[in-house]
């Protein structure tokens, strides 16, 4: 069921169209990334859902019904431009961004305490945010983003300033609130993490969105033609072979994209004729990475042919 | 506008300012200083009148010369023998002779000045005075009594006057001033009036730009360290501003009573007892005037500050950016000290109705003379609409300002903001 709608959303700023028609549902209890490169109109979109834009035109509706300020208290967000009051204790902020959604009490407080716990943050109680370390100040955030128990959860690049222990623990909460039935909203241009975590994928390019649906489909629909390898040896061979449309190497893995679905047969026997050790075989498999490339890149050469 | 998160906001403001140093340290050195600005200018005076002397006086005649010595002599510091004076017999050729001579301690000032009394001056009182300083009200205003004295005794002497008709004739006019109040009785004016309009002027002054620089401050702040859009998912800029607005209005309000207290308890009760010549026609509706109208002021006000915070992410820009609304509160300061002596001219009649400037001059008015009660009411009515005006423009600007970032806007780009569909 669709708990969230978004419906042809425009926004222009001066002469720039920063969204532009933009549309996607949301489902409960699932994970929706709106993912797009730096100032593809994420954050405008973003900051529509959440009431502090008023969009040119469009509708965003929850369960059916206008969104309004009522809406706020029922979500987490977390900007991507964010910050903390510098001289306030960690505990007066969490109480703070608690009471503005309408949460206090001795509940609020006790849950405060268990989220510093698990965090590891339990003695740090009556230290000013000033005095904490960057990464620190980011877990009081996402505490505060998290604290007043929403039901909707929006992260603008959340893991941005966290180290791999913390961006784990942040990861594994999420999750657990996405079992607990929430839902969550996040967007990235990281598309690694938008891979692992996304169930609903929407890529939104220029202010349009060029992609959209659940990401195993996705995947599933363009992985036809694409390879995914790891080797050892030397493939420079293939670099000119007629089958192939293109060869991209992501670090530990390779991506060979296939002119027809037809010549997969044909490219393992080459490699395995040339001598090339195959170590990992995939067929089936395309990273999101490489959907984003391929669709960017395609988009970008439609909106010269426009201009 | 006015619900739980606005609440929120509020409090928060308020927790942040009351309990912060500056303003426990800013309630305090206040009073102080306001007694060293009061008290420094009679500290002066008294400074001033002991200036000791070195005069040359010449005169025609032996017997007018011999009268000022007496009563020259009794002037304190010629009595302790700190100032000196000299008495000469010349005409005026001797003057003149005598002023070329002494040209060189006449301009190092070793000599004072050389005070010339024509014959005619036994006439007509009008004295010369040779100095390198020729307009020391100071040394004037020590000698005219002894001078005067000298001269219309002299002139009366032969006359077959008695005592008391030159005692009279001695005398200078005096005004003793009463003030004409519609509901009172005439009650003798007093100094104590001037002291408080200057008082709640300078009061009324100082807090609006403190309170207004610390409101622009925390909006860059909220910007600058990108708090703001966290909140914004809270609550609506215009809840964001109001509970700030509010929160810094209630600090400055509560602030001035604490400042006022003095002065209120003063008028209410017989705990202090102040001389006559300073005695108090202020009472509690005044005093309550012009702390419903320093919150009317602190409102529209913090508004135009919290406006130009948010149109600049850092301090030096924003700092820059305020001196339009530093003359807001500046010239109509100046207006206020200036109506001390008239307080019914053309500018202040105009100013204490005017837009901005009728929150700072109209108290200052009332603190001098009865201001009649349609006057009050227009400076009501204007001071509210400016408030509310104010706070719809302000409104508009601070929603686009808060968020906007990057490169300092232009004003013509701010003026486009109003239109913003946001």
């Amino acid at each position: 069921m669709n708990i969230l709608e978004v419906k042809n959303l425009y926004k222009s700023f001066d002469t720039i169209k920063a969204v532009d028609g933009v549309s996607f549902n949301i489902k409960q209890g699932s994970v929706f990334g709106l993912i797009g490169r730096n100032g593809a109109g994420k954050t405008t979109t973003l900051r529509m859902m959440m009431n502090i834009y008023t969009p040119d035109s469009g509708e965003i509706l929850l369960n059916g019904k206008h969104i309004d300020n009522e809406f706020k208290k029922k979500v987490g967000y977390l900007p991507e431009e964010r910050g903390l009051y510098k001289k306030m204790t960690v505990m007066d902020t969490l109480l703070f961004f608690a009471d503005v959604k309408g949460k206090k009490g001795a509940d609020i407080k006790r849950k405060a305490n268990e989220y510093l716990e698990r965090f590891d943050l339990a003695d740090r109680k009556l230290t000013k945010i000033q005095d904490l370390s960057k990464g620190n100040q980011q877990k009081i955030q996402f505490i505060a983003t998290i604290l007043h128990d929403p039901e909707f959860l929006v992260l603008d690049e959340p893991f941005s300033g966290l180290d791999p222990i913390n961006t784990d623990l942040l990861r594994q909460i999420i999750i657990d609130l996405r079992d607990k039935g929430k839902v969550i909203i996040f967007s990235t241009h990281l598309m690694d993490f938008a891979e692992k975590m996304c169930d609903y994928i929407t890529m939104i390019d220029h202010g349009k969105i060029i992609l959209d649906g659940n990401l195993s489909e996705l995947k599933a629909q363009y992985a036809k033609k694409n390879v995914s390898l790891n080797y050892e040896g030397d493939i420079s061979f293939l670099k000119n072979n007629s089958m192939i449309e293109s060869i991209d190497d992501f670090g530990n893995t390779t991506g060979i994209r296939l002119k027809s679905a037809s010549d997969i047969q044909e490219l393992l026997k080459l490699l395995v004729n040339n001598n090339v050790t195959v170590k990992k075989f995939d067929a089936n498999d395309i990273s999101l990475h490489e959907i984003f490339v391929l669709l960017a890149e395609n988009n970008e050469v439609k909106e010269e042919k426009n201009v | 506008m006015f619900n739980q998160r606005m609440l929120s906001i509020l409090k928060r403001e308020l927790k942040d300012k009351i309990l912060s140093r500056t303003f426990i340290v800013m309630t305090l050195l206040v009073p102080l200083f306001m007694v060293i600005i009061l008290a420094l200018p009679t500290y002066l005076m008294t400074m001033d009148k002991n200036d000791n002397f070195n005069i040359t006086v010449i005169t025609e005649n032996n017997k007018i010369a011999d009268n000022l010595k007496t009563e020259l002599g009794k002037i304190e510091s010629v009595k302790e023998g700190k100032s000196r004076i000299k008495f000469l017999v010349k005409d005026e050729n001797g003057l003149k002779e005598y002023l070329k001579e002494n040209k060189q301690k006449i301009l190092n000032e070793n000599i004072t000045g050389v005070i010339y009394l024509p014959k005619k001056s036994a006439a007509d009182k009008r004295l010369k005075f040779y100095s390198n300083n020729p307009n020391n009200k100071n040394l004037f205003n020590q000698l005219k009594g002894s001078f005067n004295q000298v001269l219309t005794d002299n002139y009366f002497s032969g006359k077959n006057l008695s005592e008391k008709d030159v005692k009279y004739a001695r005398t200078r006019v005096f005004f003793d001033s009463f003030r004409i109040s519609k509901d009172a009785s005439i009650k003798a004016e007093s100094k104590g009036n001037r002291i408080i309009s200057f008082l709640l002027t300078f009061l009324l002054y100082f807090s609006l730009i403190y309170m207004g620089t610390m409101v622009m401050r925390s909006v860059v702040e909220e910007k600058n360290s990108k708090i703001v859009e966290v909140i914004l998912s809270s609550v609506s800029s215009k809840e964001l501003m109001t509970g700030k607005i509010l929160g810094a209005a209630i600090t400055g309000l509560l602030q001035m009573i604490i400042w006022l207290t003095p002065l209120i308890l003063l008028i209410s009760t017989s705990i202090f007892i102040i001389p006559a010549e300073f005695a108090l026609q202020i009472d509690m509706p005044l005093i309550l005037y012009f702390l419903f109208n320093f919150f009317i002021g602190l409102i529209t006000f913090l508004g135009l500050f919290a406006t130009v915070g948010s149109i600049f992410d850092n301090d030096q820009d924003a700092q820059s950016g305020i001196w339009p609304l530093m003359m807001l509160v500046i010239i109509p300061f100046f207006i206020a000290i200036a109506i001390q002596d008239n307080p019914n001219n053309s500018i202040g009649y105009i100013s204490s109705m005017f837009p901005f400037a009728s929150i700072i001059v109209m108290p200052a008015k009332m603190s001098l003379i009865d201001v009649p009660l349609w006057q009050i009411l227009i400076s009501v009515v204007v001071n509210l609409g400016t408030m509310f005006g104010i706070f719809i423009l302000a409104g508009k600007v601070y929603r686009v300002g808060i968020l906007s970032t990057g490169k300092k806007p232009k004003w013509s780009e701010v003026i486009k903001w109003l239109k913003y569909k946001y």
